[in-house]
Protein backbone atom coordinates (compact mmCIF):
# COMPACT_ATOMS: atom_id res chain seq x y z
CA UNK A 1 0.00 0.00 0.00
CA UNK A 2 1.63 3.17 -0.67
CA UNK A 3 1.19 6.76 0.16
CA UNK A 4 0.59 8.43 -3.28
CA UNK A 5 -2.87 9.33 -3.55
CA UNK A 6 -5.40 7.66 -6.17
CA UNK A 7 -7.20 11.07 -6.63
CA UNK A 8 -5.78 14.44 -6.32
CA UNK A 9 -7.65 17.73 -7.38
CA UNK A 10 -5.34 20.75 -7.97
CA UNK A 11 -6.67 24.33 -7.14
CA UNK A 12 -10.16 23.27 -8.50
CA UNK A 13 -12.24 26.31 -9.78
CA UNK A 14 -15.23 26.19 -10.76
CA UNK A 15 -18.50 28.47 -11.39
CA UNK A 16 -21.71 28.11 -12.58
CA UNK A 17 -22.87 31.40 -14.72
CA UNK A 18 -22.21 33.57 -11.94
CA UNK A 19 -22.22 31.65 -9.32
CA UNK A 20 -18.95 30.98 -8.08
CA UNK A 21 -19.06 27.28 -6.77
CA UNK A 22 -15.51 26.25 -5.85
CA UNK A 23 -12.75 28.76 -5.51
CA UNK A 24 -9.82 26.48 -4.74
CA UNK A 25 -9.90 22.98 -3.69
CA UNK A 26 -6.99 20.86 -2.95
CA UNK A 27 -7.86 17.40 -1.66
CA UNK A 28 -5.17 14.19 -2.52
CA UNK A 29 -8.05 10.73 -2.15
CA UNK A 30 -5.60 7.90 -0.68
CA UNK A 31 -6.16 4.56 -2.39
CA UNK A 32 -7.62 1.74 -0.70
CA UNK A 33 -9.32 4.16 1.74
CA UNK A 34 -12.83 5.26 2.05
CA UNK A 35 -12.71 9.52 1.98
CA UNK A 36 -15.90 11.39 2.63
CA UNK A 37 -16.86 14.86 1.45
CA UNK A 38 -19.06 16.21 3.27
CA UNK A 39 -20.62 20.25 3.72
CA UNK A 40 -23.56 21.76 3.97
CA UNK A 41 -26.72 21.23 1.05
CA UNK A 42 -25.86 23.25 -1.81
CA UNK A 43 -21.77 23.43 -1.12
CA UNK A 44 -21.52 21.70 -4.87
CA UNK A 45 -21.10 18.38 -3.40
CA UNK A 46 -22.68 16.74 -5.98
CA UNK A 47 -21.09 19.30 -8.67
CA UNK A 48 -17.28 18.07 -7.37
CA UNK A 49 -18.00 14.50 -7.80
CA UNK A 50 -19.32 15.29 -11.80
CA UNK A 51 -15.54 17.43 -11.86
CA UNK A 52 -14.25 14.18 -10.48
CA UNK A 53 -15.69 11.85 -13.12
CA UNK A 54 -15.28 14.10 -16.08
CA UNK A 55 -18.74 15.20 -16.94
CA UNK A 56 -18.01 19.06 -15.87
CA UNK A 57 -15.00 20.84 -16.88
CA UNK A 58 -13.15 23.27 -14.30
CA UNK A 59 -12.60 26.94 -14.84
CA UNK A 60 -8.97 26.19 -13.64
CA UNK A 61 -7.47 23.99 -11.54
CA UNK A 62 -7.30 20.15 -12.59
CA UNK A 63 -8.04 16.67 -11.36
CA UNK A 64 -5.64 13.31 -11.57
CA UNK A 65 -6.93 10.06 -11.56
CA UNK A 66 -4.00 7.56 -11.00
CA UNK A 67 -1.77 10.85 -12.83
CA UNK A 68 -4.09 11.12 -15.41
CA UNK A 69 -5.39 14.69 -15.66
CA UNK A 70 -9.14 13.91 -16.62
CA UNK A 71 -9.83 16.80 -18.66
CA UNK A 72 -6.96 16.75 -20.87
CA UNK A 73 -8.03 13.09 -22.29
CA UNK A 74 -9.80 12.59 -25.37
CA UNK A 75 -13.29 11.51 -24.95
CA UNK A 76 -12.52 7.93 -26.08
CA UNK A 77 -9.55 7.84 -23.33
CA UNK A 78 -12.20 9.16 -20.83
CA UNK A 79 -14.69 6.39 -21.37
CA UNK A 80 -11.62 3.98 -21.18
CA UNK A 81 -10.52 5.73 -17.65
CA UNK A 82 -14.03 5.41 -16.17
CA UNK A 83 -14.44 1.99 -17.01
CA UNK A 84 -11.70 1.70 -14.21
CA UNK A 85 -14.71 3.87 -11.97
CA UNK A 86 -17.62 3.10 -10.55
CA UNK A 87 -20.37 5.76 -9.39
CA UNK A 88 -23.85 5.24 -6.93
CA UNK A 89 -26.23 7.76 -7.73
CA UNK A 90 -28.21 9.63 -6.03
CA UNK A 91 -31.32 8.60 -7.33
CA UNK A 92 -29.74 4.94 -8.68
CA UNK A 93 -30.22 5.98 -12.24
CA UNK A 94 -30.96 2.32 -13.52
CA UNK A 95 -31.85 1.79 -16.63
CA UNK A 96 -35.86 1.81 -16.93
CA UNK A 97 -36.07 -0.55 -20.02
CA UNK A 98 -34.18 -2.88 -18.44
CA UNK A 99 -34.81 -5.36 -15.22
CA UNK A 100 -32.72 -5.90 -12.37
CA UNK A 101 -30.19 -8.41 -13.85
CA UNK A 102 -30.06 -6.61 -16.96
CA UNK A 103 -29.18 -3.21 -15.50
CA UNK A 104 -26.49 -5.63 -13.67
CA UNK A 105 -25.37 -7.20 -16.57
CA UNK A 106 -25.18 -4.25 -18.60
CA UNK A 107 -21.75 -3.04 -17.86
CA UNK A 108 -20.50 -6.74 -18.31
CA UNK A 109 -22.15 -6.86 -21.76
CA UNK A 110 -20.67 -3.63 -23.08
CA UNK A 111 -16.89 -3.80 -21.60
CA UNK A 112 -16.35 -7.54 -21.63
CA UNK A 113 -16.68 -10.87 -24.09
CA UNK A 114 -17.20 -12.80 -21.21
CA UNK A 115 -19.66 -15.80 -22.01
CA UNK A 116 -23.32 -15.59 -21.18
CA UNK A 117 -23.00 -18.15 -18.26
CA UNK A 118 -19.85 -16.17 -16.71
CA UNK A 119 -21.82 -13.43 -17.14
CA UNK A 120 -24.77 -15.23 -14.99
CA UNK A 121 -22.24 -16.07 -12.05
CA UNK A 122 -21.07 -12.67 -12.06
CA UNK A 123 -24.25 -10.84 -12.19
CA UNK A 124 -25.86 -13.39 -9.15
CA UNK A 125 -22.61 -12.86 -6.87
CA UNK A 126 -23.16 -8.77 -7.54
CA UNK A 127 -26.85 -9.07 -6.45
CA UNK A 128 -25.80 -11.88 -3.74
CA UNK A 129 -23.55 -9.37 -2.19
CA UNK A 130 -26.27 -7.04 -2.23
CA UNK A 131 -29.10 -8.93 -0.98
CA UNK A 132 -30.97 -8.91 -3.88
CA UNK A 133 -30.53 -12.09 -5.47
CA UNK A 134 -34.27 -12.76 -5.24
CA UNK A 135 -35.13 -10.12 -7.40
CA UNK A 136 -33.55 -10.62 -10.12
CA UNK A 137 -36.50 -10.08 -12.43
CA UNK A 138 -38.17 -7.37 -11.14
CA UNK A 139 -37.90 -3.81 -12.97
CA UNK A 140 -36.97 -0.79 -11.64
CA UNK A 141 -40.36 0.54 -11.26
CA UNK A 142 -41.48 -1.89 -8.79
CA UNK A 143 -37.99 -1.41 -6.48
CA UNK A 144 -38.56 0.74 -3.36
CA UNK A 145 -35.95 3.76 -3.07
CA UNK A 146 -33.51 1.73 -0.92
CA UNK A 147 -33.54 -1.40 -3.21
CA UNK A 148 -32.68 0.67 -6.16
CA UNK A 149 -29.64 2.10 -4.44
CA UNK A 150 -28.86 -1.93 -3.87
CA UNK A 151 -28.87 -2.79 -6.87
CA UNK A 152 -27.31 0.27 -8.59
CA UNK A 153 -24.38 -0.57 -6.15
CA UNK A 154 -24.01 -4.00 -7.68
CA UNK A 155 -24.22 -2.03 -11.00
CA UNK A 156 -20.96 -0.15 -9.80
CA UNK A 157 -19.42 -2.60 -8.75
CA UNK A 158 -19.75 -4.96 -12.27
CA UNK A 159 -16.64 -4.49 -13.37
CA UNK A 160 -14.79 -4.45 -9.70
CA UNK A 161 -13.69 -0.74 -10.05
CA UNK A 162 -10.86 0.40 -8.70
CA UNK A 163 -12.26 3.78 -7.65
CA UNK A 164 -15.81 4.64 -6.49
CA UNK A 165 -17.77 7.41 -6.09
CA UNK A 166 -20.94 7.61 -3.76
CA UNK A 167 -23.00 10.35 -4.19
CA UNK A 168 -25.23 10.76 -1.32
CA UNK A 169 -26.15 7.27 -0.38
CA UNK A 170 -27.89 7.83 2.50
CA UNK A 171 -30.52 10.07 1.52
CA UNK A 172 -33.87 9.35 2.14
CA UNK A 173 -33.57 6.37 3.11
CA UNK A 174 -35.64 4.73 6.27
CA UNK A 175 -33.23 3.75 9.58
CA UNK A 176 -33.35 -0.21 8.14
CA UNK A 177 -32.20 0.41 4.99
CA UNK A 178 -29.62 3.18 6.21
CA UNK A 179 -28.33 0.81 8.44
CA UNK A 180 -28.42 -2.16 5.41
CA UNK A 181 -26.57 0.33 2.70
CA UNK A 182 -24.09 2.08 6.02
CA UNK A 183 -22.74 -1.96 6.64
CA UNK A 184 -22.35 -2.68 2.98
CA UNK A 185 -20.58 0.37 1.47
CA UNK A 186 -18.25 -0.30 4.19
CA UNK A 187 -17.79 -4.23 4.04
CA UNK A 188 -18.00 -4.13 0.48
CA UNK A 189 -15.00 -1.48 0.52
CA UNK A 190 -13.01 -3.54 2.90
CA UNK A 191 -13.89 -7.01 1.08
CA UNK A 192 -12.45 -5.20 -2.76
CA UNK A 193 -9.61 -2.79 -1.26
CA UNK A 194 -12.05 -0.24 -3.11
CA UNK A 195 -10.66 3.10 -3.11
CA UNK A 196 -14.08 5.51 -2.19
CA UNK A 197 -15.04 8.61 -2.19
CA UNK A 198 -18.32 9.22 -0.36
CA UNK A 199 -20.49 12.82 -0.63
CA UNK A 200 -22.88 12.76 2.02
CA UNK A 201 -24.12 15.07 4.67
CA UNK A 202 -25.30 12.45 6.69
CA UNK A 203 -22.87 13.35 9.66
CA UNK A 204 -23.52 10.05 12.19
CA UNK A 205 -23.49 7.62 9.32
CA UNK A 206 -21.01 9.30 7.47
CA UNK A 207 -18.28 9.98 10.48
CA UNK A 208 -18.96 6.16 11.27
CA UNK A 209 -17.42 4.77 7.78
CA UNK A 210 -14.68 6.99 6.56
CA UNK A 211 -11.38 7.22 6.66
CA UNK A 212 -10.76 10.26 6.18
CA UNK A 213 -13.46 13.63 6.14
CA UNK A 214 -12.69 16.76 3.70
CA UNK A 215 -15.89 19.72 4.93
CA UNK A 216 -16.21 21.46 1.97
CA UNK A 217 -18.15 25.02 2.53
CA UNK A 218 -17.99 28.95 0.81
CA UNK A 219 -16.59 26.95 -2.47
CA UNK A 220 -13.33 26.16 -0.20
CA UNK A 221 -12.65 23.12 2.29
CA UNK A 222 -12.69 24.18 5.43
CA UNK A 223 -11.18 21.30 7.63
CA UNK A 224 -10.00 17.67 7.05
CA UNK A 225 -8.66 14.93 8.74
CA UNK A 226 -9.56 11.80 10.46
CA UNK A 227 -13.53 11.67 11.69
CA UNK A 228 -12.13 11.65 15.39
CA UNK A 229 -10.03 15.35 14.71
CA UNK A 230 -13.07 16.20 13.10
CA UNK A 231 -15.01 16.61 16.24
CA UNK A 232 -12.72 18.26 18.70
CA UNK A 233 -11.81 21.08 15.12
CA UNK A 234 -12.24 24.45 16.78
CA UNK A 235 -13.09 26.35 13.57
CA UNK A 236 -16.87 27.98 13.79
CA UNK A 237 -18.35 26.98 10.98
CA UNK A 238 -17.43 22.83 10.64
CA UNK A 239 -18.23 23.21 14.48
CA UNK A 240 -21.75 23.61 13.57
CA UNK A 241 -21.80 21.60 10.71
CA UNK A 242 -20.32 18.71 12.45
CA UNK A 243 -22.83 19.04 15.39
CA UNK A 244 -26.05 20.16 13.48
CA UNK A 245 -26.53 23.70 15.23
CA UNK A 246 -29.38 25.01 13.34
CA UNK A 247 -27.54 28.75 13.64
CA UNK A 248 -24.10 29.80 13.44
CA UNK A 249 -22.14 31.33 10.96
CA UNK A 250 -24.37 29.07 8.16
CA UNK A 251 -27.37 31.45 8.98
CA UNK A 252 -30.77 30.13 9.12
CA UNK A 253 -32.17 32.83 7.11
CA UNK A 254 -31.77 33.11 3.17
CA UNK A 255 -30.39 36.73 2.76
CA UNK A 256 -32.48 39.01 2.45
CA UNK A 257 -33.88 42.87 3.55
CA UNK A 258 -34.89 43.42 7.50
CA UNK A 259 -37.98 41.34 8.22
CA UNK A 260 -39.81 44.01 9.87
CA UNK A 261 -39.00 46.75 7.08
CA UNK A 262 -40.32 43.95 4.62
CA UNK A 263 -43.77 43.85 6.23
CA UNK A 264 -44.42 47.56 6.51
CA UNK A 265 -43.08 48.36 2.92
CA UNK A 266 -43.80 46.76 -0.27
CA UNK A 267 -47.64 48.12 -0.58
CA UNK A 268 -48.72 44.91 -2.07
CA UNK A 269 -45.92 44.15 -4.41
CA UNK A 270 -44.24 40.43 -4.11
CA UNK B 1 -31.50 51.18 -29.26
CA UNK B 2 -28.21 50.13 -28.32
CA UNK B 3 -29.47 47.98 -25.60
CA UNK B 4 -31.92 45.88 -29.02
CA UNK B 5 -28.62 45.61 -30.53
CA UNK B 6 -26.89 44.55 -27.79
CA UNK B 7 -29.98 42.18 -27.40
CA UNK B 8 -29.91 41.02 -31.14
CA UNK B 9 -26.13 40.25 -31.22
CA UNK B 10 -26.52 38.09 -28.13
CA UNK B 11 -29.49 36.26 -29.40
CA UNK B 12 -27.35 35.86 -32.78
CA UNK B 13 -23.91 34.74 -30.90
CA UNK B 14 -26.42 31.91 -28.91
CA UNK B 15 -28.12 31.05 -31.77
CA UNK B 16 -24.87 30.17 -33.43
CA UNK B 17 -23.35 28.59 -30.75
CA UNK B 18 -26.46 26.36 -30.13
CA UNK B 19 -26.21 25.10 -34.16
CA UNK B 20 -22.89 24.40 -33.58
CA UNK B 21 -23.38 22.53 -30.44
CA UNK B 22 -26.56 21.04 -32.71
CA UNK B 23 -23.69 20.18 -35.68
CA UNK B 24 -20.92 18.90 -33.10
CA UNK B 25 -23.68 16.43 -31.61
CA UNK B 26 -24.97 15.18 -35.14
CA UNK B 27 -21.36 14.36 -36.43
CA UNK B 28 -20.62 12.86 -33.02
CA UNK B 29 -23.43 10.46 -33.14
CA UNK B 30 -23.69 9.49 -36.33
CA UNK B 31 -20.27 8.31 -37.34
CA UNK B 32 -18.52 5.41 -35.96
CA UNK B 33 -19.04 1.64 -37.17
CA UNK B 34 -21.91 -0.06 -35.76
CA UNK B 35 -21.45 -3.03 -33.35
CA UNK B 36 -23.66 -5.83 -33.65
CA UNK B 37 -25.51 -4.69 -30.52
CA UNK B 38 -25.42 -1.17 -32.04
CA UNK B 39 -27.65 -3.09 -34.90
CA UNK B 40 -30.17 -5.02 -32.26
CA UNK B 41 -30.63 -1.66 -31.21
CA UNK B 42 -31.06 0.05 -33.92
CA UNK B 43 -33.56 -2.59 -35.74
CA UNK B 44 -35.90 -1.82 -31.90
CA UNK B 45 -35.98 2.00 -32.82
CA UNK B 46 -36.85 0.98 -36.67
CA UNK B 47 -39.96 -0.56 -34.94
CA UNK B 48 -40.14 2.11 -32.45
CA UNK B 49 -40.25 4.80 -34.44
CA UNK B 50 -41.17 3.23 -37.90
CA UNK B 51 -43.27 0.24 -38.03
CA UNK B 52 -45.63 1.79 -34.93
CA UNK B 53 -46.04 4.98 -37.66
CA UNK B 54 -47.21 3.17 -40.59
CA UNK B 55 -50.85 3.20 -39.47
CA UNK B 56 -51.51 6.76 -39.03
CA UNK B 57 -48.92 7.49 -42.45
CA UNK B 58 -50.64 4.72 -44.24
CA UNK B 59 -54.56 5.81 -43.05
CA UNK B 60 -53.31 9.77 -43.95
CA UNK B 61 -52.08 8.82 -47.43
CA UNK B 62 -55.07 6.87 -48.09
CA UNK B 63 -56.82 10.05 -47.39
CA UNK B 64 -55.12 12.57 -49.09
CA UNK B 65 -54.74 10.71 -52.43
CA UNK B 66 -58.53 10.24 -52.02
CA UNK B 67 -59.22 13.92 -51.83
CA UNK B 68 -56.47 15.09 -54.59
CA UNK B 69 -58.74 12.64 -57.03
CA UNK B 70 -62.23 14.51 -55.86
CA UNK B 71 -60.34 18.08 -56.20
CA UNK B 72 -58.97 17.32 -59.43
CA UNK B 73 -61.41 15.69 -61.16
CA UNK B 74 -63.77 18.66 -60.42
CA UNK B 75 -61.64 20.94 -61.93
CA UNK B 76 -60.24 18.74 -64.97
CA UNK B 77 -63.65 17.68 -65.76
CA UNK B 78 -64.31 21.09 -67.01
CA UNK B 79 -61.76 20.91 -69.69
CA UNK B 80 -62.58 17.62 -70.42
CA UNK B 81 -59.11 16.73 -69.20
CA UNK B 82 -60.27 13.55 -66.92
CA UNK B 83 -58.16 11.49 -68.15
CA UNK B 84 -55.38 13.06 -66.98
CA UNK B 85 -56.57 12.73 -63.54
CA UNK B 86 -53.66 9.69 -62.53
CA UNK B 87 -50.94 11.71 -63.81
CA UNK B 88 -52.22 14.98 -61.72
CA UNK B 89 -52.51 12.53 -58.67
CA UNK B 90 -49.32 10.98 -58.79
CA UNK B 91 -47.19 13.98 -59.93
CA UNK B 92 -48.61 15.98 -56.38
CA UNK B 93 -47.75 12.81 -54.46
CA UNK B 94 -44.28 11.71 -55.70
CA UNK B 95 -42.97 15.34 -55.49
CA UNK B 96 -44.83 17.48 -52.62
CA UNK B 97 -47.61 15.76 -51.14
CA UNK B 98 -45.72 12.11 -49.77
CA UNK B 99 -42.53 13.28 -48.82
CA UNK B 100 -44.00 16.66 -47.13
CA UNK B 101 -47.06 15.19 -45.00
CA UNK B 102 -45.28 12.19 -44.09
CA UNK B 103 -42.52 14.37 -42.64
CA UNK B 104 -44.93 16.47 -40.70
CA UNK B 105 -46.88 13.37 -39.54
CA UNK B 106 -43.45 11.45 -38.67
CA UNK B 107 -42.30 14.93 -36.61
CA UNK B 108 -45.43 14.97 -34.42
CA UNK B 109 -45.90 10.94 -33.67
CA UNK B 110 -42.26 9.72 -33.66
CA UNK B 111 -39.90 12.99 -33.32
CA UNK B 112 -42.12 13.99 -29.89
CA UNK B 113 -41.73 10.45 -28.57
CA UNK B 114 -37.79 10.52 -29.36
CA UNK B 115 -37.70 13.87 -27.78
CA UNK B 116 -39.42 12.85 -24.65
CA UNK B 117 -37.78 9.55 -24.50
CA UNK B 118 -34.46 10.70 -23.97
CA UNK B 119 -35.51 13.70 -21.54
CA UNK B 120 -36.96 11.18 -19.53
CA UNK B 121 -33.58 9.59 -19.60
CA UNK B 122 -31.31 12.68 -18.91
CA UNK B 123 -33.72 13.68 -15.99
CA UNK B 124 -33.44 10.40 -14.34
CA UNK B 125 -29.42 10.58 -14.71
CA UNK B 126 -29.57 7.65 -16.95
CA UNK B 127 -27.24 9.43 -19.54
CA UNK B 128 -24.61 10.24 -17.01
CA UNK B 129 -24.74 6.69 -15.07
CA UNK B 130 -24.18 5.30 -18.92
CA UNK B 131 -21.26 7.58 -18.99
CA UNK B 132 -19.58 6.81 -15.40
CA UNK B 133 -20.33 3.09 -16.25
CA UNK B 134 -18.03 4.31 -20.06
CA UNK B 135 -20.84 3.58 -22.54
CA UNK B 136 -20.93 6.98 -24.68
CA UNK B 137 -24.75 7.56 -24.36
CA UNK B 138 -24.28 9.36 -28.10
CA UNK B 139 -23.93 6.42 -29.36
CA UNK B 140 -25.83 3.67 -27.25
CA UNK B 141 -28.83 5.80 -27.60
CA UNK B 142 -28.73 8.58 -30.12
CA UNK B 143 -26.86 7.02 -32.90
CA UNK B 144 -29.05 3.84 -33.06
CA UNK B 145 -32.38 6.33 -32.88
CA UNK B 146 -30.91 8.88 -35.78
CA UNK B 147 -30.10 6.56 -38.39
CA UNK B 148 -33.53 4.47 -37.69
CA UNK B 149 -35.38 7.80 -38.02
CA UNK B 150 -33.12 8.31 -41.24
CA UNK B 151 -34.24 4.78 -42.34
CA UNK B 152 -37.73 4.71 -41.44
CA UNK B 153 -39.17 8.14 -42.98
CA UNK B 154 -38.54 7.62 -46.83
CA UNK B 155 -39.44 3.91 -46.43
CA UNK B 156 -42.97 5.85 -44.85
CA UNK B 157 -42.69 7.93 -47.31
CA UNK B 158 -43.31 5.18 -50.11
CA UNK B 159 -46.02 3.70 -48.79
CA UNK B 160 -47.88 6.73 -48.60
CA UNK B 161 -47.28 7.82 -51.97
CA UNK B 162 -47.92 4.11 -52.85
CA UNK B 163 -51.36 4.01 -50.99
CA UNK B 164 -52.49 7.55 -52.51
CA UNK B 165 -51.83 6.42 -55.40
CA UNK B 166 -54.19 3.85 -55.15
CA UNK B 167 -56.71 5.75 -53.00
CA UNK B 168 -57.10 8.33 -56.19
CA UNK B 169 -58.25 5.56 -58.24
CA UNK B 170 -60.36 4.39 -55.83
CA UNK B 171 -62.38 7.64 -55.79
CA UNK B 172 -61.22 8.23 -59.87
CA UNK B 173 -61.68 5.09 -61.74
CA UNK B 174 -64.27 3.10 -59.57
CA UNK B 175 -65.99 6.01 -58.60
CA UNK B 176 -66.51 8.84 -60.29
CA UNK B 177 -65.73 6.87 -63.62
CA UNK B 178 -62.60 8.09 -65.21
CA UNK B 179 -61.55 5.02 -67.92
CA UNK B 180 -58.55 2.96 -66.00
CA UNK B 181 -56.38 2.68 -68.75
CA UNK B 182 -55.62 6.79 -68.96
CA UNK B 183 -55.38 6.79 -65.42
CA UNK B 184 -52.05 4.09 -65.08
CA UNK B 185 -51.52 4.96 -68.78
CA UNK B 186 -51.01 8.51 -68.37
CA UNK B 187 -49.30 7.91 -64.82
CA UNK B 188 -46.87 6.16 -66.57
CA UNK B 189 -46.32 8.58 -69.50
CA UNK B 190 -45.64 11.39 -67.63
CA UNK B 191 -44.16 10.73 -64.16
CA UNK B 192 -40.13 10.56 -64.70
CA UNK B 193 -38.63 7.82 -62.14
CA UNK B 194 -35.28 9.67 -61.60
CA UNK B 195 -37.05 13.28 -61.57
CA UNK B 196 -39.97 12.80 -59.97
CA UNK B 197 -39.88 9.40 -57.87
CA UNK B 198 -36.11 9.96 -57.19
CA UNK B 199 -36.24 13.55 -56.17
CA UNK B 200 -39.23 12.76 -53.71
CA UNK B 201 -37.04 10.42 -52.18
CA UNK B 202 -34.33 12.47 -52.09
CA UNK B 203 -36.40 15.39 -50.36
CA UNK B 204 -37.59 12.64 -47.78
CA UNK B 205 -34.20 11.65 -46.81
CA UNK B 206 -33.16 15.53 -45.85
CA UNK B 207 -36.71 15.64 -43.93
CA UNK B 208 -35.40 12.48 -42.21
CA UNK B 209 -32.78 13.83 -41.41
CA UNK B 210 -33.51 16.90 -40.43
CA UNK B 211 -36.47 15.68 -38.24
CA UNK B 212 -34.96 12.88 -36.66
CA UNK B 213 -31.74 15.31 -35.64
CA UNK B 214 -33.76 17.81 -34.21
CA UNK B 215 -35.95 15.72 -32.11
CA UNK B 216 -33.01 13.81 -30.30
CA UNK B 217 -31.11 17.14 -30.38
CA UNK B 218 -33.82 18.78 -28.33
CA UNK B 219 -34.27 15.79 -25.81
CA UNK B 220 -30.42 15.37 -25.18
CA UNK B 221 -29.89 19.17 -24.32
CA UNK B 222 -33.32 19.94 -22.47
CA UNK B 223 -33.06 20.98 -18.94
CA UNK B 224 -33.87 17.88 -16.78
CA UNK B 225 -37.42 19.36 -15.33
CA UNK B 226 -41.01 18.00 -16.11
CA UNK B 227 -41.04 21.57 -17.60
CA UNK B 228 -38.28 21.88 -19.48
CA UNK B 229 -38.89 18.21 -21.29
CA UNK B 230 -42.72 19.78 -22.01
CA UNK B 231 -40.82 22.64 -23.54
CA UNK B 232 -38.88 20.80 -25.35
CA UNK B 233 -41.33 18.52 -26.93
CA UNK B 234 -43.26 21.12 -28.18
CA UNK B 235 -40.58 22.71 -29.98
CA UNK B 236 -39.96 19.38 -31.77
CA UNK B 237 -42.38 19.66 -33.21
CA UNK B 238 -42.78 22.88 -34.32
CA UNK B 239 -39.15 23.28 -35.30
CA UNK B 240 -39.21 20.07 -37.42
CA UNK B 241 -42.69 21.21 -38.93
CA UNK B 242 -40.96 25.05 -39.85
CA UNK B 243 -38.02 23.23 -41.15
CA UNK B 244 -39.31 20.93 -43.26
CA UNK B 245 -41.63 23.65 -45.38
CA UNK B 246 -39.16 25.57 -45.48
CA UNK B 247 -36.67 23.13 -46.44
CA UNK B 248 -39.31 21.74 -49.38
CA UNK B 249 -39.70 25.01 -50.85
CA UNK B 250 -35.72 25.60 -50.97
CA UNK B 251 -35.82 21.91 -52.46
CA UNK B 252 -38.36 22.65 -54.91
CA UNK B 253 -37.31 25.51 -56.49
CA UNK B 254 -33.44 23.26 -57.08
CA UNK B 255 -35.23 20.57 -58.58
CA UNK B 256 -38.34 21.49 -60.12
CA UNK B 257 -37.56 25.70 -60.51
CA UNK B 258 -35.15 25.52 -63.17
CA UNK B 259 -32.41 26.49 -60.55
CA UNK B 260 -29.97 23.97 -61.41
Amino acid sequence: MTDTPFVEVEGLHYARGDTSIFRGIDMAILPNKMTAIMGPSGTGKTTLLKLIGGQLSPDAGRVLIDGEDVHRLSRKALFSLRRRMGMLFQSGALFSDLDVYENVAFPLRVHTDLPESMIRDLVLLKLQAVGLRGARELTPAELSGGMARRVALARALALDPELILYDEPFVGQDPISMGVLVQLIRRLNDALGLTAIVVSHDIKETLSIADHVYVIADGQVMAHGTPDSLDVEQDARVRQFVHGEPDGPVPFHYPGPAFHADLMGSGGVR
Amino acid sequence: MIERVHQLGRWGCRSLESLGDAGIFLVQSMFGIPSLEGVRLWLHQVHFVGVLSLAIVLVSGLFIGMVLALQGYTILVDFGAEDALGQMVALSLLRELAPVVAALLFAGRAGSALTAEIGLMKATEQLTSMEMIGVDPLRRVVAPRLWAGFVALPLLTIGFGVVGIWGGQLVGVQWLGVFEGSYWGNMQASVDFIGDVGNGLVKSLVFALVVTWIAVYQGYALVPTSEGISRATTRTVVYASLAVLGLDFLLTAVMFGGLS
